[in-house]
């Protein structure tokens, strides 16, 4: 058997450790890296940007526990752009388990920072099921389908949800979600109740929000932990996805080594097998 | 009656969304109606919660019962939604003074605090365990078999390097205008027309299922065909 027979054989085991010496270099010697910014994440800032100060935003936690590493640190990022521009956020998630959890650990902490009020500056909704009814139902009432907060505070009780009554008086939605409810947000909220979306999204579902995007339906996209990374750029303030970017960067390098390496592999056992078919012919 | 009564309120609920829709705020009563259906779908979403707690726990439960083989991870599940999940429902007034912080799901309950500490990195390791996967199955599978493969192959791979700050860099001392071109042609061109395409297509897909079931055609949230 020659090499390349013995790499087209390799036990999956040694992949799997190169994947780990991948992963752990990048904690064992931070690297900082040029983070560039995209069109779609910029477009997202300055849209954010351009909303006056004091502007209501609902800010969604549709998230699942699982795919965090990439959308806490866009849900802090963005938290970080509405407090400081003293804007008052409305947080809602559309998936069970994860998102009203998170948005209260996260929304919590990051107000403290900016010295914000729970219930005047930022109110948690918490989670309802059915997002189809409950984004088509806070068009009419947000009390008719959140009658309490995540804690079960009447919001009848909230400064200011005693404002804000349906999506008229909601400036801006910024969508954080790792599953299809970005889809609803942008068909129904944005194209029935015509209030602008933009979107956070993990790295696999990005390539389907570009034709929102392009529509103009979605005013800016962050992508994945890189989208994250690029809007900590942009609000000047590194976390997780910046650390992040060193791990991903020498994963994707591995990936595309291997990649080759097992193509190499296939392009010359099968020209070996080829000549050697032709010899026994001959 | 068992057939004709879902089918008129399938059709008066969906008469109405379709109504409020293209009404708009100008018709109150249609605008009313619509809202009350809204509340209630969202409440009959609740139920299903209930269902799903009801079915998992007999599922389970009747294998620990027989004890069946494995049935000590049947036994496990059914502890974990209970554990779980009533410490999130129980009322705060229930408990103890100074114990009431731990019902709800509030930072520093129960409910909390498994999340936080196993829920999630539980979660996370499982999805973590896709980047090992994916890795061996992509030295294996992706493989130049054809021209189509080849172009995929080779695609993928420059978006894999675009999406990360030393591949961008490493794709700019190519040409600093490779970056751009995958942007702009690759996600923004290619990508974006195959996924308008199923995009429109799922959602005339939906429009046509919705009509069906309006119109009574398909009836099979009924258990019919």
């Amino acid at each position: 058997m020659n090499l390349w027979q013995q790499l087209d054989k390799l036990d999956r085991r040694w992949v799997f450790l190169l994947v780990w010496i991948a992963a752990v270099i990048p904690l064992i010697v931070p690297a900082t890296f040029k983070i560039s910014i995209s069109p779609e994440g910029k477009s997202l800032f300055e849209a954010v940007d351009r909303l006056p100060d004091s502007s209501t935003v609902i800010l969604t936690f549709d998230i699942w526990p699982n795919a965090l590493a990439e959308t806490e640190p866009m849900e802090r990022a963005a938290l970080h752009h509405l407090f400081r521009k003293n804007m008052y956020v409305i947080t809602v998630a559309n998936i069970p388990l994860g998102g009203p959890s998170v948005a209260e650990r996260v929304t919590r902490e990051l107000a403290a920072q900016y010295g914000k009020t729970y219930g005047v500056d930022y109110v948690n909704l918490g989670y309802k099921p059915g997002y189809v009814s409950v984004l088509r139902g806070m068009g009419t009432s947000i009390e008719g389908i959140f009658p309490t907060d995540n804690s079960g505070t009447p919001l009848s009780e909230l400064p200011l949800m005693q404002r804000v009554k349906n999506y008229e008086q909601v400036d801006f939605i910024f969508v954080v979600a790792d599953n299809a409810t970005v889809d609803y947000w942008v068909s129904i909220v944005n194209a029935q109740f015509r209030k602008p979306v933009g979107a956070g999204v993990t790295a696999v579902m990005a390539p389907k929000q570009f034709a929102y995007v392009g529509s103009g339906q979605l005013v800016g996209l962050l992508g994945g932990m890189k989208g994250a990374a690029e809007y900590e750029k942009l609000v000047g303030k590194s976390g997780l996805a910046t650390t992040g970017m060193g791990m991903q960067s020498l994963v994707h390098f591995l990936l595309i080594a291997l990649i080759v390496v097992g193509n190499v592999g296939y392009i010359v056992t099968r020209q070996v097998a080829r000549t050697r078919e032709r010899k026994v012919k001959a | 009656m068992k057939t004709t009564v879902p089918l008129i309120i399938a059709f008066l609920a969906g008469l109405a969304m379709v109504l409020s829709f293209f009404s708009g705020p100008g018709v109150p009563v249609v605008r009313d109606i619509s809202a009350e259906f809204l509340i209630w779908s969202s409440i009959i979403g609740g139920f299903s919660f209930l269902l799903g707690v009801v079915s998992i726990t007999r599922v389970n439960w009747r294998k620990v019962a027989a004890r069946q083989h494995g049935w000590g991870y049947n036994l496990v599940t059914v502890i974990s939604v209970f554990v779980m999940g009533l410490p999130a429902l129980i009322p705060a007034g229930w408990l103890p003074e100074g114990m009431t912080s731990l019902a709800g799901r509030n930072a520093g309950s129960v409910y909390d605090w498994l999340f936080v500490n196993i829920m999630t990195p539980m979660s996370q390791t499982m999805f973590a365990i896709l980047a090992f996967y994916i890795a061996s199955a992509a030295y294996r599978a992706f493989r130049t078999r054809s021209t189509e493969a080849t172009l995929l192959l080779l695609t993928a791979s420059l978006v894999m390097l675009w999406r990360v700050p030393m591949g961008e860099a490493l794709l700019n001392t190519i040409t600093p205008a490779l970056p751009d071109f995958i942007n702009t042609y690759i996600m923004n061109g290619v990508n974006l027309s195959v996924q308008r395409g199923i995009i429109i297509g799922a959602a005339l897909g939906a429009a046509t299922m919705s009509l069906r079931i309006i119109l009574g055609i398909e009836r099979t949230y009924m258990g019919k065909g």
